[in-house]
Parts: C-alpha cells; structure tokens; sequence
C-alpha cells in the first residue's frame, strides 16, 4: 500500500529548538507529533482514532490470544473428540473447522499474534538498519553514501514480492524457518524506504545552521549524528513505522499464501489458511476464508489509517486554508498570502507524493 | 528550438547513463541472491530419486559448480543478447517465457488499469472537487480500505460471491484461437471471433478487479490531491475573475492540469502491477509470467528466476527512465 | 467535454461492452460442444518433450502419446509386451535381442529402423542430461543394430528389470533425422511413431494431439484428438471440471476437492490403483531411531487408516510393505508382523528393551514437495504417536531444498518421503530405498537384504524373484528402518458422456487413447 505520504522535510528553523541542552532535543521532534496529534480535527482526528482503536483491537488481540481463543491454535480435539473436518460453524466452533479440524476462531486469533510478532520484529529491523545506514550516508556523504544510494536504488528497483521471497529462502537456510525468517525477509523490502527519508532529511539537517555551528565547534560525528540529526530524522519515522507495519502484515500474509512463509505446525498464519482455503471456497466453504480475511483486513486497516491520519496531522500542507472568500480590497492583500501558501503547500504534498509513488511499488505488491 | 531539443538529448542522455551502474548493480544483486540462496534445479526435481552422489555429479554435468566469475560471465551475455539464458528444468528461453506468457500478464494489468480508472478517476474529481464534503470523505476512506483489502483476500471473496473462474479462457478457445500476437484477446480480435472474444472477457473481469483494487485507492488519492491543488492555481483565480464559468473552469482548466502527475503515477503503476500481478496469477491460474516466476522458484531454476527477474527489474528502471523523459518533454523545467 | 474526458469515458464504456459481451458469450465454449476432441486438465508440468531429457510423469505423459518404444505396458497389465518390437528375448542373462517389426515409418515419414533404436538409446546415455532419464539404463552397456530389424541389448550386469526399463517412456525411439544426436531437441516439433502426433503445444498451457495416420501399432485410439490443459492450481482444475471447459480432470486435485465433485451432478469420480507411496523413514543412526524397539513401537501405534482418512479423505490407501499394492511380489509383511495398531503391545516393545515412555521423537517433513496434504499428514502422525502415550513428537518443517539434503546426511530422526516408481516391478519399490547407497538417508545397511536384492536382480524366474522379495519385506517390517504409510489411489474425474476412464485409469500411465466423448 505504501501511500506513505513522507512528511515534507523539516525546516530546521521552526522545528527543534536548536541544539537546547540534553536529551530533550534528541526527542523535539517526537514531541511535535505529540502536540500536532493533540490539534487534529475534522477527517484526520476521524482516522487516527479509527485506526487507533481498530489497532489497538489488534494488538491486544495478539497480545491476549491465549485468553481470547477457545483453544490453542494447533488443537484438534476437545474431551477426547476430535473436532470436524472442514464443519460449517455451530455452537461449538462459531466460525467452523479448518480442513485440518482446527477451530477457524482459534487460528484467526493466533494469527493475530503472530502477525503482531514478525510485524513489530520487521519494522524494529529495519527502522535499526534503515536509520542507521540512512544517517551514516547523509551524514558523511562520498564515496560510502554514493555506493549505499545505488544499492538501496536497485534494491527498490527489485520487484517487491520477489526480494521478500529470495530473502525468505537465504535466511530460513541460515536461521530457520518461523518468526524471525519471515521478519528478516520483511525487512530487507523495507530497509530502502527508511533509508531514503532518513537519507534526505539527515542532509538537509546537515546544511542547518545549529548543525554547522555544533561542526565549527569542534563536535565529534558521533556526537553530531547522535545529538542534533537523530531527532531531526526521526520524525519522519512514525508515520512510515505505522505505514509499513500494515505493509508487513499484507507481506507476511503474502508469503504464506505462497507456501513460504510460516508453516502451520509452527503457528498459526492467516496467508496460508487463506491459501488452504482457497480449496474451500471452491467447494462453497466460505467460512475458512472469510474470517482470517476481515481479521487481516482489520489489521492493515487498523495501520493504514492511523498512518494516514498522522500523516494528515504532521503534514500541515493538507490543512485546507480557512479563508476562502474574498470581497473587500481591503482583505485582498491577505487573500494573495494565503493563496500563495496554499498553493506551495499543495505543491510541497504533491512533491512527496511523487517520492511515495515510487514507494508504492513495494507496498501494493505484497498484496 | 534547437536549443531546446539539444537540452533534451542531452538530459535523455544523462539519465541513460546515469541508469546503467544502477542496471549493472541490479544485475550483480539479482545473481548474487539467486547464488546465495540454497539449493538447484537438480536437487529440486531429482532429490527424491537420487542419492548424494548422483546428485552431485549431475550438478557437476550442469555446470553448477563452475566457477562464480564464469556464470556470471555467461548471466550478462545472456542479458545483453537479450535473451536471458535457457530455463534448466524445461529447456525454454526466458525471452520465449516473456513472448509466450507475457500477454496474458499484459492483459490482466491492463484490465486493472481500467477497472481502476473506471472507479478511481470520477470518484478521485468528485473528490477534489467537492473536497470536505460527504463523497470525499467517503471517497477517500474507499480509497484507503480498498488498499486495506489485500489481493489474497480480495480475490477469494469475489470468487465466493460470483463464483470460481479460472484460467485465461476455455481449453476450446485456446485451442481454436491462432497465435499471432500471444495475446489470446487480441488473436481473438484479429480473426473475428467474438465468442473467444466474450469467453476471454469473461475469464478476465474478476482478476482484473482483484488486482485493480490494488491501486484505485492511489489513483483516488492522486487525482483528488492534484485536482485541488491545481483548483488553487494562480490562472484558476483569473479564470474565475475573468467571470469563466465554474464548469468550465474545472472541467477545461484544472482537471487537464491535474491529469499529468497522473499520467506518471499510472506508468508507475505499471511497473507495480507487474509484481503485483504474480499473487493474482497464481489465485486465478492466469498464464502470465508472475505465475511461471513462482513456478520456478519452487523448482529452484536459477537461470529462469533470474531471466525473470531481470525482465522485470529492466521494466521497472525502463518505465522510470520513460516517465522522466515525457516530464521532461511536457515540463523543460525538468531538464535543468 | 475535454479531451481526456472523452478518452475516459470511452475506456470507461469499452470496459463495460466487453464485461456484458461476457455474461452472454460463454455458452458455446465448454468442452461439450467440441467435436471429438476430449479435453484432459491437468495440474502436471512438462519438463521436456525430447525423450532424453524427460525423467517426471507430466513429461512422460506427453511422450507416452507421441512415441513408440521397442516394449510396452499393456493397458491394465504390469508385464512388458512388444511394441515396436515383434519380438523379444533374453538370449543369456547379459543379452537383450529384440527384432522390430517391418514398415513402421515415423509420422513425418522416416522409417523407423534398428538404427533408429541403437541412436536413440546412444544419444539419450551420451545427453545424460541432468533432467533426464539415463540413470534408469545403468545397466546398458551397449546397444547394437543388425540389419534393418535386429536390435541387440548388451548389459553391464544381469538385470531382470531391463525388459520393464525398456517400456518405460525413458525408451522412447525418435527419429535420427529429426533430433540432434549429442544434445536435446530445441523447439517443440518433436517427431516420434507413436499413436498421437503432437499438434499444438504452448509450455505450461495446452497440448493437443491428434492421431498419428501412420502409426502402426497395439494402441487402438478411442478419440481423433485429445488435448491436454496445464492447470497451476488443484482448485482451477478442479473448477473447470465442475463448469464443463475440461472433460476430465487426472492428477492431482485435493482431497477437498475430489469430496466436493463427489457430490457434483454430471461428473464422476472414478478412482484407480496410484503408484505414489508415502513412507515413515528413520535415520537408524541418529538417536531415538538407532533403538530398533523405537521403530517398531512406531509401527506398532501408527493407524495408516486413520491418516488416509484424516488427512487424506480416504483418498489413499494404507500400505503394509516396501512394495507397492498389486505389484507382483507383495505381501502385507507389516500387518503380518503387528496387526492393528495397539498402545499395549508399543509399550511392550519399549518396555522389554528398557526404554522409558514418553520417547522424545523429532520428525520432519516439507511444505514444498508433497503437496499441501503433507502438512496433515504430519499433523495426524503427530497426533497418534502423541495420543499413545509413548511418544512426544516435536513436529519440525524445512523447505525441499534443505530438506532433502539434510535428511541424505542424517540429520532428521525420523521424516517424510515420497516415491514415484518408474516402472511397476517390485525392485522398483525396494532397492533405491535398500541398495548399498540409497537414495535417501537411511542409515541403515543390511547385507543380507543386499544379497538378495542382487538374486533378484540376476534372475528371470518369478518364483525366484518373488522368495526374495518377501523375504526383504519381512526383514524390513523386523527392523523397521523405514514404515510405509500410504499408496496413493489415482483419481480421475470425468464429465457425463465421458467413456474409457476406467480402462484409461491405469496406474503404469494414463491411457488418454481410451478415453472418447462419444463423438
């Protein structure tokens, strides 16, 4: 999906307060989330909470599974009866039985958990790995960064889905199957995008006065990409986390459809039930389908909204300007700011646009 | 004029050359991956049947332990002769591959594009248009659920409520159908037959929508963001004190304008269509290269996935490179 | 209007025309209208149609049609007759001479000589292409040709399975003119004398092939044409079977599915005898496997009824030996030794060799050979052997590529395999499994098995070679290195006015001649 709508880039001017003493400033631009958040209204406020709470849902979901699900996702039998194969859901099962005789209510909310796992151990990878090779590059530059851009370039290049596949092969032969292989697969997609924006805000922070004036001192790199770009950078970071956490999802789930993801005796995943059925569908089973389906449709949902309304929120460029009528020359002078801002606005959204439009490739793909 | 031109060969020829070290990387990444990861055609197929020892000496037979420089050697003439070397477990050509199967590809993508179009551009001007009203709203949140909604599970529900189609067309049309064009719908239309026509169609609707969900929610997005964007350009404010009707003002001014970033997401959409085609093909059992990819992988046929990938990776960079030159056409700005 | 909006809605209205042309056009398309030709879906790939590069059934099945061989399997029977052969015979047990009957012409026709034979046998052994079949002649020496019609087989070592090798599809002839005689044939205009010529062919999609006006030979063709429909999925199969665009549906759709047609007006499910065994294998020498009282307590518990029918449907059939139901030579040697499957007597086992219960066992199969039923599979063993009591089985899954190499070098206690004969002789069924180095890891070397695999390999004496072969499965049901779980049945589905499909359910290759529309 991959709508991600980059935050345009700060102006170092008005954001962080320059280089304020201690941690807080590592942490400005986090803090500025949290104050854009708080004054959202109308259609952003709309999707933040939807997704928030839809998110939430998720979450705890994955979180308290073993609480929430009848049995475990594996259990085929109860009391010593083995449940049905592929039965319609009753009283018993409420969405019915797998081709396997599991319970569908158990693996849908199994899987939950483990989408939740391989979500948060992709995005955690590769935000690490994005941001610290994004600010290595844009922070020193050369030789390093010119090599570092080709290869995330041919990486983003790469048809989406594949990459995630062929990783899935290399890794499973070095670590396994399961969890973590997935995760690793997933991330490798990801690594380019964070790498890209952490790239490009970590140079323009580099050219910023406080920045040079930190460099003119006498700071260490370390110290510089440490103190003053890191919280730069990391503003851009929710908004893609959140987008390429409902990414993941739809990756992972991909996989599994493909038989290469997790396999079922290791936990339950909703791309391979959807897969198993497949089967079932053409026998005129629907509820094997239908329920890990609005499972996973509630979880990508869940992300893209809260991705896309903090994107609103962070990115002032989609406020809509407030004045719209003009009739007084008086007022006229003001009216031709205002259009003037709207309009580099609308071109500075579009302009990040474009970048996403290149990112979209990655996300849409994995469906 | 002239001078004009002259700029804009020499802008083509930059970013030519400026996508070859990144072609060049994509080829290394591509061979590298496929040699890191485990396994070869021959254990694939045979190692249920043969021991170790056999197992090696057909790999050895092969030539799959000959040295990394020589097949890689052998892997870039295969690309640059553009024929991307001869799949181990079925003896095709991958450029045979791209010509056979990549009509059906062709097809489904272009039938995506459409459905895509159908819904995304009206609903993305309402949208723009009537911005803040009820229909954005619920424009945009279609947008965003339709991209919620993975193909996996898109395809299985429409399967559910109108039933399984599968495959590209009837055996019997397949049959009947000369090949001409490798593109069963057209070599339909070239010898008139409508019923093959119709039947093509009809296996066509389906995956088409499976796949065209997959980007109408950006085409909504796009169009509505450069409707509006455009809505506030400084020449709309003129037409509109000129006393320009508004309909005309739209419907002339902004929405032409707000048709060309469109024009570059579409062919960027192409480029993820073709991806994103491969879940779709394998759902519907459509002949295109997206299946014929996985089918490969599972049979661990370097030299196939590797000719396939490489296609499709040269698709992408030659589709990126295409868009910035009609930019560069449409907008000279572009080329400085 | 503005231009771009006229191009839209054109495209807008072009996609509509064609989505109404096609809830109305679809009538006259579904195989039943066709004339004569019965179409066959399939889920089978085709990994070359040059004879010597083909060593999988989906190839052989292409082959099978358009070429003739010097023996063949008669339809139903499992002994080799002549085919292009007049005759055959052992002249000593190192010597194979076959005269080929007069006037056989290939189908663009060239005349098939004994030269022809001696070229294909030559070519296919020096190609040894990887993919191909040429490990199944290791015992050819040589191959001579006397005369226009003599034929004249000189082999390594005695080797009662040499006529069987013959009629498998790995002994296809093809025309030297035609094919090159040091690698595959490129392209898809492949010539042979076989009852079918192949007259379309577009990989991974279609096959058709009509019938061969100068063949001469056994094979008497119910139909003028059949085409052959690669599917990619079961569930598309299965689907076009159900909507009437195939005919008949053979191999492989899902257990689910087959239920499903079941139920399905207008279509029968016929089901046959299958070649493909499933087997419980042990490294003997990776711990708990190396205790023989282990492996026989696991053949003790295990219940193959209830594997067939948890995860299979039933569409399989429990398998009591190393060889195959209805080859000649078996014998029911596991439930001969164990009978039903019983925790009391398991626990006898492990109790007399001092071997305290639960065993921790691992066992491993993948996802990515055998079908998404394997996963079942291996869930319903685990259930068993945990529901005994005596074991706790720790299910683990690796892809094929890693799987099949980690299980040659040992290092799976016990796991999955899968074997498709090449040719219905019971030595098929056991010495890949048993020689001295067998193709999968096993970790077990038994001489004496050795001995008499080599007996009945030199002897042409059924007597003989059956002694042995019931003797091999009763050691291998003592010693329980490897417990055969399943045979598969072959399930084919046809479309009401579909006639032949027993005839042509045969588990040596399906016999698409006998299948007609009745047209």
């Amino acid at each position: 999906m991959a709508q991600t709508t980059l935050p345009a880039p700060l102006d170092p001017e008005i954001t962080p307060r320059a280089p304020g003493p201690g941690k807080s400033v590592r942490f400005g631009g986090l803090r500025r989330i949290v104050i854009a958040v708080r004054q959202a209204h109308g259609v952003p406020k709309f999707m933040l909470w939807t997704g928030a709470i839809l998110s939430l849902l998720f979450v705890l979901t994955a979180i308290f599974a073993p609480l929430i699900a009848p049995y475990d996702f594996d259990t085929y039998q109860s009391g010593g009866k083995t449940f049905p194969k592929q039965g319609a859901p009753d009283g018993d099962h409420w969405f019915g039985t797998t081709v396997q005789s599991l319970d569908v209510v158990s693996r849908t909310v199994y899987g939950a958990r483990t989408a939740l796992e391989v979500m948060v151990l992709a995005v955690v990878f590769s935000l690490i790995l994005g941001v610290l090779l994004g600010l290595l590059a844009g922070y020193f530059g050369g030789w390093l960064d010119r090599i570092l851009v080709l290869v995330m370039d041919a990486l983003f290049a790469f048809p989406y889905l594949l990459l995630a596949i062929v990783a899935g092969f290399v890794f499973a032969s070095i670590t396994g199957g399961g969890v973590v292989t997935a995760a690793l697969s997933i991330t490798v997609v990801y690594i380019p995008q964070y790498f890209r924006v952490v790239r490009a805000s970590a140079l323009s922070a580099r050219e910023a006065t406080f920045v040079e004036a930190a460099r003119a001192m006498g700071a260490k790199p370390s110290v510089v990409i440490r103190k003053y770009l890191f919280g730069n950078v990391i503003q851009s970071v929710p908004v893609i986390g959140t987008m390429n956490a409902a990414d993941a999802i739809g990756t992972l789930a991909g996989l599994g459809f493909l038989g290469l993801g997790i396999q079922p005796t290791d936990a339950a995943e909703w791309g391979y039930d959807l897969d198993r059925a497949i089967s079932d569908v053409n026998a005129g089973m629907w509820w094997t389908c239908l329920y890990p389906s609005i499972a996973m449709v509630i979880a990508i949902l869940g992300f893209t909204l809260l991705g896309e309304g903090l994107n609103d929120v962070l990115n002032p460029t989609m406020r809509r300007r407030r004045i719209t009528k003009v009739a007084l020359p008086a007022l006229s002078r003001r009216r031709v700011v205002t259009a003037e801002t709207a309009k580099t606005a609308a071109t500075a959204e579009s302009a990040a646009i474009a970048a996403t439009a290149a990112t979209a490739e990655e996300g849409e793909a994995a469906k | 004029m002239s001078k004009q031109s002259g700029s804009l060969r020499r802008y083509i020829l930059t970013r030519i050359a400026l996508a070859i070290p990144m072609v060049l990387i994509l080829l290394v990444l591509v061979f590298v991956l496929m040699r890191v990861a485990p396994g070869d055609p021959i254990s694939a197929s045979q190692g249920g049947k043969l021991n170790a020892a056999e197992l090696a000496a057909r790999r050895h037979a092969a030539g799959f332990d000959a040295p990394m420089y020589q097949q890689f050697w052998d892997y870039l003439k295969s690309v640059v002769t553009l024929n991307f070397g001869t799949t181990f477990s079925d003896h095709r050509q991958v450029r045979d591959i791209i010509i056979e199967n990549g009509g059906a590809t062709l097809t489904l993508t272009f039938g995506a594009l459409v459905f895509a179009s159908v819904i995304g551009i009206p609903v993305g001007l309402l949208a723009g248009r009537l911005r803040d009203s009820t229909i954005d709203v619920a424009g945009r949140l279609f947008g965003i659920l339709s991209y919620a909604v993975p193909v996996i599970v898109a395809a299985p529900m429409l399967m559910l409520a109108f039933g399984a189609t599968s495959g590209q067309a009837s055996p019997l049309v397949q049959l009947n159908v000369p090949t001409q064009t490798h593109i069963l719908i057209v070599d339909a239309m070239i010898v008139g037959d409508w019923d093959a026509v119709g039947d093509i169609a009809n296996h066509l609707v389906l995956p088409s929508i499976a796949l065209g969900l997959l980007i109408v929610g950006v085409f909504i997005r796009m169009i509505r963001i450069n409707l509006i964007q455009s809505l506030q350009g400084d020449y709309i404010e003129a037409a509109r004190a000129r006393g320009v009707k508004e309909t005309a003002v739209v419907g002339r001014h902004a929405f032409r304008n707000a048709m060309v970033p469109v024009i570059t997401v579409l062919g960027l959409q192409v480029a993820m269509l073709l991806s994103g085609a491969v879940l779709t093909e394998r759902i519907f059992t459509w002949p295109g290269i997206g299946r014929q990819l996985i089918d490969y992988i599972n049979q661990r046929d370097y030299v196939a996935v590797q000719g396939i990938v490489t296609v499709f990776a040269l698709v992408v960079v030659v589709i990126s490179m295409l868009i910035d030159f009609i930019n560069a056409l449409i907008d000279p700005r572009v080329r400085y | 209007m503005s231009r771009t909006k006229r191009v839209v809605a054109a495209a807008a209205v072009a996609f509509l025309a064609v989505g109404v042309t096609a809830c109305g056009g679809n009538k006259d398309n579904s195989a039943s209208g066709s004339k004569g030709a019965v179409i066959v879906g399939t889920i089978d790939s085709v990994s070359s149609l040059d004879p010597a590069g083909a060593y999988d059934y989906g190839s052989w099945e292409v082959i099978d049609s358009v070429y003739q061989k010097v023996m063949r399997f008669p339809t139903g029977g499992t002994k080799p007759e002549p085919d292009a052969a007049k005759s055959c015979a052992f002249t000593d047990p190192k010597t194979y001479a076959c005269t080929l009957q007069s006037g056989l012409q290939f189908s663009n026709g060239d005349k098939l000589t004994s030269a022809s034979v001696k070229f294909s046998f030559d070519r296919m052994l020096k190609i040894a292409d990887p993919n191909g079949p040429s490990s199944l002649f290791g015992t050819l020496e040589s191959t001579e040709a006397k005369g226009a019609d003599q034929v004249i087989f000189h082999l390594k070592s005695a080797d009662s399975t040499f006529p069987s090798v013959l009629a498998t599809d790995a002994g296809a002839i093809v025309d030297e003119k035609t094919f090159p005689a040091d690698k595959l044939l490129a392209g898809t205009k492949v010539i042979g004398s076989g009852p079918y010529t192949l007259d379309k062919y577009t990989a991974k999609q279609q096959a058709s092939f009509k019938v061969n006006a100068k063949y001469s030979g056994p094979v008497k063709a119910q139909n003028s044409q059949f085409v052959l429909q690669y599917f990619a999925e079961a569930s598309a199969l299965k689907a076009a079977v159900k909507d009437g665009t195939v005919n008949a549906a053979f191999r492989t759709l899902s257990p689910t599915d087959t239920a499903d047609l079941k139920k399905t007006q207008g279509v029968k499910v016929v089901e046959g005898t299958g070649t493909e065994k499933r087997y419980f294998v042990f490294h003997a020498k990776v711990k708990p496997s190396d205790q023989k009282a282990v492996r026989q307590a696991v053949a003790q518990v295990i219940d193959r009824e209830g594997i067939a029918k948890d995860a299979y449907n039933g569409t399989v059939a429990p398998l009591y030996s190393m060889v195959g139901n209805g080859i000649d030579g078996h014998t029911d040697a596991f439930k001969d030794k164990y009978g039903a499957p019983d925790k009391a007597k398991a626990a006898a086992i492990l109790q007399a060799a001092g071997i305290t219960a639960p065993v921790a066992l691992s066992y491993t199969w993948t996802p990515s050979h055998y079908g998404a039923a394997a996963a079942d599979e291996a869930t319903a063993i685990k259930r068993q052997l945990d529901a005994s009591g005596l074991f706790n089985v720790k299910l683990s899954s690796t892809e094929w590529q890693q799987y099949q190499k980690d299980e040659k070098a040992g290092s799976y206690a016990s796991y999955m395999i899968g074997w498709f004969p090449d040719l219905p002789d019971a030595d098929n069924d056991v010495s890949p499994f048993l020689s001295k180095s067998p193709f999968l890891g096993t970790g077990y070397d038994n001489p004496a098995i050795q001995a008499l695999l080599v007996k009945e390999q030199g002897s042409n004496d059924p007597k003989v070679r059956n002694e042995a072969f019931a003797e091999i499965q009763k050691i291998v049901a003592e010693d329980a290195p490897i417990i055969p779980v399943w045979q598969g049945k072959q399930t084919a589905v046809v479309r009401d006015g579909v006639t032949g499909v027993d005839k042509a359910l045969d588990p040596t290759m399906f016999r698409f001649y006998e299948l007609s529309t009745g047209k």
